[in-house]
């Protein structure tokens, strides 16, 4: 279980960075997490569904616990953040990181996640909804919706 | 000419989405190939979403790796080991101080003086155990220093 983790931490923390804003909240969030399902495996039924949608609610629920939690004024200011580009990632593909990243910034956080679960994460519609809790015949709508934005948001950061 | 015109007034709008998706049943699909084939504007967006998700799915998100995962994962699993080693170690303390405290209170060979004074011992050894620990737990949320290593 721990290596399936380990893979999915990835994902997870970009979903968690999408809604909070913030790395290194974002990291605290994924960890939390881990903690939370090292600490009791048996919460996770392998029987209702696989491990990453399952995986990706907790990280979720955890990140809205620590939004609930936030002071006032404590922002998401971080989005805008720029790694320190990979050795093995051309300046192109970084460049076009940097772009993808400032435009996703500026989408409200619930079509962040969303297009982070579908297009970075590569979630099903069904996993989707199941992740957000919402009913699965509203997850396309939503996510043309955030898709829109989204191409809206380059098109003006391309201007 | 009819159907070419009414296929252009009814853009298929959300169903391109799941059209780029696979999520679309056949005739769905069918409803947007059919409509594309008329409507340049549905089929520039198709197009120019399909891009946008390839790129979306190529960027980098987050800058922390697997190997960082697993490593802060062995960590969480030292914690959480650490966490249960302590719960069973405290739980097993409280449990045979406590059958000690009742076995010496109902023992009707020591006085209630005797059994007076050593609870009062006691009684202060708890309160500063419990004076030092909560001193210790704030001061352990509020120290921002405390994951420095040395």
């Amino acid at each position: 279980m721990q290596q399936k983790l380990a893979q999915l931490g990835g994902g997870a923390h970009a979903l968690a960075t999408q809604i909070l804003g913030n790395a290194d909240d974002a990291a605290d969030a994924v960890q939390d997490a881990f903690e939370t399902v090292l600490g009791s495996p048996e919460s996770y039924d392998a029987g209702k569904g696989p491990l990453r949608p399952w995986f990706m609610r907790v990280v979720r629920n955890r990140c809205l616990d620590m939004l609930r939690r936030r002071k006032p004024g404590d922002d998401a200011a971080d989005l805008l953040h720029d790694p320190a580009p990979g050795p093995e990632q051309s300046l192109r593909q970084e460049q076009r990181s940097t772009v993808i990243r400032r435009a996703i910034s500026v989408l409200p956080a619930g079509q962040r996640e969303i297009i982070v679960l579908r297009d970075y994460m590569d979630l099903s519609y069904a996993e989707i909804a199941d992740v957000l809790a919402v009913a699965p015949g509203t997850v396309m709508s939503r996510l043309h919706r955030a898709r829109l934005a989204l191409k809206e948001a380059l098109e003006i950061d391309g201007k | 000419m009819a159907s070419r015109t009414k296929n252009i007034d009814q853009h298929v709008g959300e169903l391109l989405s799941g059209y780029i998706d696979g999520e679309l049943t056949q005739q769905e699909r069918q409803r947007v190939d059919v409509h594309c084939e008329v409507c340049a504007e549905c089929l520039e967006l198709r197009d120019e979403l399909r891009d946008m998700r390839r790129d979306v799915g190529d960027a980098r998100l987050s800058e922390i790796g697997e190997d960082k995962w697993r490593e802060t994962m062995s960590d969480t699993t030292v914690e959480v080991t650490r966490g249960i080693g302590w719960l069973l170690l405290i739980g097993g303390f409280l449990a045979v101080a406590g059958i000690g405290i009742y076995e010496f209170l109902i023992d009707p060979s020591i006085g209630w003086l005797e059994k007076l004074l050593v609870a009062v011992i006691y009684g202060g050894f708890v309160a500063l155990f419990i004076s030092v620990l909560r001193q210790r737990l704030i001061e352990r949320k509020s120290d921002k220093y405390k994951d420095v290593e040395i």
